[in-house]
């Protein structure tokens, strides 16, 4: 069987310095840019006053006297728990207890919320608009070369991914073009940036994407959660609680599980 | 365990928090002066550590215990010019401020700026926190009580403020108040041991107080024994688990009592008399042995408390004659 011929296309050395090497240096350089902007433009968190604070920490209180009854005495569990439903039942630490039943204000209109989504736009800017300078910079510049030939066979399929702006049909999947070489980079510059910036740095878009497109967890005390809800709901767990204490018999299981 | 800067030294016994006080020059040399925390010298300067930071708190804690307010300002400028503002280096600064302070005039001087601070930011949790013990110092504990409950009010999932309300509240002699406090502490840490065993002697000096031998008396004895109980199921060879154990069990020999009738289900009983004698003796060979290895300083049994051993080597010889006549 004859052999395929080896495709050769020759190449100007240079195209390899004057695209290759840029394109990453530029890569690098906006990933660390858009690192300190990140870190510039993010605001502290706002710390919580008062009242939240208590509306809050009132409930975990609840939450954990759920899970932990079991080392109160039987009568020191249920004067707590009648205490702690009758609070929550009376709505006594809601931040503000006049707007009890009525529905959660719109997120849209709170300006506390509003920080947050403030805050999650500047972030996306901070990766669109880089990005978009970027990849027309390449495509003005360098569109249409084949910068380099990877040095391992790869199947026909790579072709569109490698070969994005080079609109030729027979060429060998192992030859790149520049604004492949742009995305390569895009996604697997990932570990230079750890290793310059550190392990949380905010340079590669890819980590925040997976975060956004991972499943969130539902936020316990996030806009639009009517914490009159919660307290009602927490009650209503405690009080189905069947009390037992771990307490009850532990001197049996002392004296049958030391030996001296 | 050999003393590390790393961990808190609040519980260490004096010659050791000597010992880490005395680490305070070289680390302070050893360490650069200034982090610079700018974009671009992260680049290119070490990298700062958080144990950096955690070191400069716990040497300044060790340094105010044995006097060194030099080293200790020290460690306390530069996490003051890394940190600024932070509530918890405030917090810090106060108490250089606290230690530094030779009369009562200063003292009130310091509460003052906590006072104007807790005005600025109303939920400053550390600067609360030292409020109340500044206070507490100074000897006025119904306003330092108040302060707490207030605390409490806002932030219920706070064992350390709990902890303090239960000992402030033992100070005053209102055993139920601390004892109610104390199981809020032990909500929030289940498996706390020391917590139980403080439960069961908060419990034991409650029932005890009174002189009483009635009901309540029984049921806070029961109780008692149960906690004792839990922290040694917690903690093997826990000696202050033994220790109660053991004191609580020969004052209910010596008392003799019927355990009385169970007047509802939600109260804890007496076990029976043949139960408690087990367990005197078992607390009394597991003490023994405790002692007796703590003083060979054999492998595994070292760590124990001095002044808890030598407590426990006396409870032991009270009930030496006693244990020979029978």
């Amino acid at each position: 069987m004859a052999q395929v011929p080896v495709q050769t296309i020759h190449r100007d050395p240079q195209l390899f310095y004057w695209i290759l090497f840029p394109i990453t240096i530029v890569m690098i350089l906006t990933g660390i840019l858009r690192h300190y902007a990140t870190v510039l433009m993010s605001s502290a968190p706002k710390p919580l006053d008062l009242r939240s604070t208590r509306e809050q920490r009132s409930l975990l209180h609840g939450i954990s006297l759920r899970t932990n009854f079991h080392v109160l005495s039987p009568r020191s569990f249920h004067s707590r728990r009648d205490a702690v439903i009758t609070a929550y039942e009376s709505g006594a630490y809601l931040k503000d207890p006049e707007r009890k039943g009525q529905p959660p204000a719109n997120p849209m209109t709170d300006p506390s919320s509003m920080d947050g989504m403030m805050g999650m736009m500047k972030n996306q800017m901070a990766m669109i608009i880089p990005n978009t300078l970027i990849m027309s910079w390449i495509n003005a510049f360098f569109s249409g070369y084949v910068i380099m030939k990877l040095p391992f066979p790869l199947t026909i399929k790579f072709k569109s991914m490698l070969q994005a702006g080079v609109g030729t049909k027979d060429m060998d999947p192992r030859w790149m073009s520049s604004i492949s070489w742009y995305f390569l980079c895009m996604f697997g510059l990932q570990s230079v940036f750890n290793f310059l910036l550190g392990n949380d740095n905010a340079a590669s878009q890819m980590a925040q994407q997976m975060g956004q497109m991972g499943p969130q967890a539902p936020q316990m005390f996030g806009p639009g959660v009517d914490p009159n809800k919660q307290f009602l709901a927490e009650a209503e767990n405690l009080a189905v609680i069947e009390h037992h204490s771990v307490l009850h018999g532990v001197e049996q299981r002392l004296l049958e599980g030391i030996r001296v | 365990m050999a003393p590390s800067l790393i961990r808190s030294p609040v519980q260490l016994p004096p010659a050791e928090a000597l010992a880490l006080s005395q680490q305070a020059p070289v680390v302070l040399q050893s360490s650069p002066s200034t982090v610079s925390s700018s974009a671009l010298g992260s680049l290119f300067s070490a990298t700062e550590k958080p144990e950096l930071w955690i070191q400069y708190e716990n040497l300044i804690l060790s340094c105010l215990r044995t006097g060194d307010d030099r080293a200790a300002q020290e460690c306390y400028d530069r996490l003051a010019a890394r940190f600024g503002n932070n509530d918890r280096v405030k917090a810090l600064g106060g108490l250089i401020k606290e230690a530094q302070a030779q009369n009562n005039g200063e003292l009130e001087k310091v509460l003052k700026e906590y006072d104007q601070m807790l005005e600025e930011n109303n939920t400053n949790l550390p600067i609360m926190k030292r409020r109340i013990a500044l206070l507490r110092s100074m000897g006025r504990l119904s306003d330092a009580g108040s302060a707490l409950v207030q605390l409490l009010d806002f932030s219920p999932t706070d064992s350390e403020a709990w902890s303090e309300l239960s000992d402030l509240y033992f100070s005053q002699g209102l055993y139920p108040q601390a004892i109610y406090a104390m199981e809020e502490v032990l909500i929030l840490a289940p498996n706390a041991w020391n917590v139980h065993a403080r439960l069961g002697e908060l419990q034991y000096m409650a029932a005890t107080a009174s002189g009483a031998t009635g009901a309540p008396y029984q049921k806070q004895m029961a109780e008692a024994i149960k906690r004792f109980s839990r922290s040694i199921e917690l903690c093997d060879n826990y000696l202050r688990g033994y220790y109660g154990l053991k004191l609580v069990t020969k004052r209910l020999l010596k008392d003799n009592a019927k355990p009385a009738k169970q007047s509802d289900d939600e109260d804890f009983s007496l076990p029976d008399s043949n139960t408690i004698e087990r367990l005197n003796e078992l607390a009394t060979a597991k003490l023994a042995e405790i002692v007796r290895h703590s003083s060979a300083q054999d492998r595994g049994w070292r760590g124990y408390d001095a002044a808890e051993v030598a407590a426990a080597r006396e409870l032991l010889s009270e009930d030496a004659p006693s244990g020979m006549e029978r």
